[in-house]
């Protein structure tokens, strides 16, 4: 059964001359208990294909149904773990996760508690106050996917969450966002990540999705079943079968399109605010 | 190219239609010269422009490459420019006017420099010693050294700064204009031979006492530097920004120009790109200078009021001297030296109170909803434009008018001038830094639900604190620097009790250098304890709210 459904969506930005059509026609599904990986060079849109299902930004055309519904705004059964972790300077580890609990209304005590649950689960007991500032990046990751977590999410948005950190931290990150999508004891079972790196996609992934350079479409699927966990299986003949596989798909759509347009993509940046 | 031709000639012709239309009805014999007091008037700052460009060059990159010279002028500069107009005066007077007329044009000239010339040394220096690492060890890789890494590093490094310099100069000549084309000194009134805009305008204000021919003389004034603004800097500054290695100006100024008012603003033609005036004083201030640097600084302010004293008494400074100074008057105001701070403090804390609340409204609306911006960025560059210290008299004959007690009209002047003063500054910072306000800190508002006032209070105002405390010094810097003009009136005996009136009381109606030269220290002092013991803790701790990106 599928939780998430993405239908025909297309999405262009206005640029100073006319618009540049960045998201032409995807459609995708995501069933209950998949961890799914959309993976495409930079500028294919992943991350506004994200950020539509999020209910960040409007598709110019088509819809996505979580669970049958449509979705056009922010739900907290939906949340999102950022890049660049999109943690309140201003506001320590615990009132980072203890924010959007208040937005909904959830009163101190209980939203204290909250906080300090989900902030020991993903290993930062004894950080609750500690500021963003005073954080290393992995730290930062921590709190932000304990932030994302804590609103008892279906679907958790992962928009290339390992990318700013370093490889170390990063393998170390994987395992701990792994255990908890296997968590049985978590609402939280659904996961959607954005990527470009094959090899962390191949790992991680039930299944992954591969766009093309813009505008981005769906140009395939590879279908990942490598038994869990995968770590003992990282020097397997099969693992890289998968991951040549999405990267061939990858090298056959870049001969279409392979110069990034510096134009198109300063435009993207300044229009996505 | 063609629509640059049409602005140019077509706004030469409504400068002279409203000269003509000026010279004809206004009934005074002297309005008659004010094509040739445009004129001399505009030459004067072109003149000084170039002079101070020509010095901030070279003395920028003799202090930025030379350490010993950058041990002792860095300091000795940065002391020279948080002196107040009012501070050269003694010297200007006591060395310049024996020279008869050209003396007192070249008096004039010596003043606007004064006020016109560090914004372009500091920048220089900036700016080279922002220049890379990696940039400067290649060119020496490939042999470039001595003239040769000028030419091709160093000059191209600074030519923003020096244009974004020159720019700020421009409108702090036209700042200061009134005060340097209008001397006062014990009594008597020095204005010079070839006249000027400024003593124009401040006879029509103080003189004639007539409101109509301020306002159109004030209107003429500003309508010339936005013309000016417009035309020439705005383009030169588009040109000289690009292919720079980082923000011409940091200071959290960065990426203004180009993000936020230009954007919302060019279909107007308005503002591209402001620098606020006192930028220099504030990021001098806030680097932190090393100690050895700190005593040069202090011997070289003492070495100076010792020049000063001794250019004005002609003989070596004595105790008699001094403590003649100091039974002078106006000494015996003195003893309500501490009533006096208090007060003008008091005047300096209502205005920056009022600036800052409405330059937090304005500057959040400006950033976040285009139609707020459409109205309060014209605004904001017509209120750049206009001459603060050309605009008093006027407020003030509007306000006599009004309230009829002069007293209380000249109080609210002085608040009124300092908030148009103080607030473009706030204003300034605040749009720019809920500009930058990080994409991925907007999204998670969105995606948590910030809505309205939680929005501003757990998003917007804890990311802009910090550029609210630069603003909040760079409002306090030109503060002072206008506060002691505003509570003054020129050539009448009005005025209201405060630090600035006693300082322009010495300066002006006295000449007294020994208590002109006390006063400028407690003032000194007070700036210093300010930052030493408010701003600069403030801005240390909202460093950690600089999000990372």
């Amino acid at each position: 059964m599928s939780v998430l459904e993405v239908k025909n969506v297309t999405k262009s930005f206005a640029i100073e001359k006319g618009k540049i059509l960045v998201l032409d026609n995807v459609s995708f599904s995501v069933g209950n208990d998949e961890f799914v990986c959309l993976v495409g060079p930079s500028g294919c849109g992943k991350s506004t294909m994200l950020r539509i299902i999020a209910g960040l930004e409007k598709a110019d055309s088509g819809e996505i149904l979580f669970r049958g519904q449509p979705v056009t705004n922010p739900t907290p059964k939906i949340a999102m773990v950022f890049q660049l972790f999109g943690l309140l300077p201003w506001k320590n580890a615990l009132e980072n996760v203890e924010v959007p609990l208040e937005v909904l209304g959830i009163e101190k005590e209980k939203r204290k508690h909250i906080a300090e649950e989900y902030l020991k689960m993903v290993g930062l007991e004894g950080f609750e106050n500690t500021y963003p500032h005073d954080l290393s990046g992995g730290m930062k990751q921590r709190v932000g996917i304990a932030r994302a977590l804590a609103l008892k999410p279906e679907v958790l948005l992962m928009d290339e969450p390992f990318s700013s950190l370093d490889e170390l931290t990063a393998k170390i990150l994987r395992e701990l966002v792994l255990d908890i999508w296997r968590n049985p004891a978590l609402p939280t079972n659904t996961f959607i990540m954005v990527s470009h790196n094959v090899e962390e996609a191949v790992f991680m992934a039930d299944r992954v999705i591969v766009m093309s350079p813009r505008p981005g479409k769906v140009i395939g699927e590879v279908k990942i079943d490598i038994p869990r966990p995968r770590t003992k299986h990282m020097r397997d003949q099969e693992y890289f079968r998968f991951i040549d596989e999405v990267v061939e798909l990858l090298e056959k759509s870049k001969d279409k399109a392979d110069i990034e347009s510096p134009i198109s993509l300063a435009a993207k940046r300044t229009d996505s605010f | 190219m063609r629509k640059y031709l049409i602005s140019f000639i077509g706004g030469l012709v409504i400068l002279a239609i409203m000269t003509w239309l000026i010279v004809t009805f206004v009934p005074y014999e002297e309005i008659k010269s004010l094509p040739l007091y445009t004129i001399s008037t505009v030459s004067r700052i072109i003149i000084t422009l170039l002079i101070s460009v020509a010095w901030g060059i070279s003395f920028g990159i003799l202090a930025a490459t030379n350490k010993w010279a950058s041990l002792i002028l860095t300091p000795f500069i940065d002391l020279l420019q948080s002196i107040p107009i009012l501070g050269y005066f003694p010297m200007v007077i006591g060395f310049l006017f024996v020279l008869g007329p050209w003396g007192i044009e070249l008096a004039v000239i010596v003043l606007l420099f004064t006020s016109m010339a560090w914004a372009i040394f500091f920048g220089v220096l900036g700016a080279i010693r922002g220049i890379p690492t990696n940039v400067a060890e290649s060119a020496r890789s490939f042999g470039l050294t001595g003239w040769r890494y000028v030419r091709h590093v160093i000059l191209p490094a600074i030519t923003p700064a020096v244009v974004s310099g020159a720019n700020l100069a421009w409108c702090d000549g036209w700042f200061f204009m009134i005060a340097a084309e209008y001397i006062q000194y014990k009594g008597d009134v020095v204005t010079p031979p070839s006249g000027g805009l400024g003593t124009l305008l401040a006879k029509a204000a103080y003189i004639w006492q007539d409101m109509n021919v301020a306002i159109i003389l004030l209107v003429f004034i500003t309508f010339i530097v936005v013309y000016f603004n417009t035309l020439t800097w705005h383009r030169i500054m588009e040109k000289a920004t690009t292919g720079t290695f980082k923000p011409v100006f940091r200071m959290d100024l960065s990426g203004v120009g180009k993000l936020g008012i230009a954007k919302a603003t060019s279909w107007l033609r308005f503002g591209r790109l402001h620098w606020p005036k006192a930028f220099s004083t504030a990021s001098q201030r806030l680097r932190k200078y090393s100690r050895i640097e700190k005593i040069i600084a202090a011997i070289l302010a003492f070495a100076s009021i010792f020049v000063v004293l001794f250019i004005v008494f002609g003989q070596f400074p004595t105790f008699a001297i001094i403590s003649q100074g100091f039974n002078e008057p106006p000494s015996a105001e003195l003893s309500y030296l501490p009533l006096l701070i208090a007060m003008t403090m008091g005047r300096l804390t209502i205005a920056y109170g009022i600036s800052l609340v409405v330059a937090i409204g304005m500057g959040v609306l400006a950033a976040e909803h285009k139609k707020f911006a459409a109205i309060f960025y014209p605004l904001y560059d017509i209120g750049q434009g206009v001459p603060i210290l050309a605009l008093f008299p006027v407020i003030f004959l509007g306000l006599k008018e009004l309230i009829g007690i002069d007293y209380v009209a000249l109080e609210f002047t002085c608040i009124i001038m300092l908030v148009l003063d103080m607030i473009w500054y706030m204003f300034l910072n605040i749009v720019s830094a809920v500009k930058n306000i990080p994409t991925e800190i907007r999204e998670v508002g969105q995606l948590f639900g910030f809505k309205g006032l939680k929005r501003i209070t757990h998003l917007v105002i804890p990311s802009i604190l910090p550029s609210i405390v630069t603003g909040s010094i760079l409002s306090w810097g030109t503060g002072w620097n206008t506060i002691i003009f505003a509570e003054y009136l020129p050539s009448t005996n009005l005025s209201v009790p405060g630090l600035g009136s006693l300082l322009d009381k010495a300066g002006y109606e006295y000449g007294n250098t020994v208590v002109l030269i006390f006063l400028l220290g407690i003032v000194a002092a007070i700036v210093l304890s300010m930052e030493a013991l408010v701003w600069r803790r403030l801005l240390r701790k909202f460093e950690k709210y600089h999000v990372e990106v």
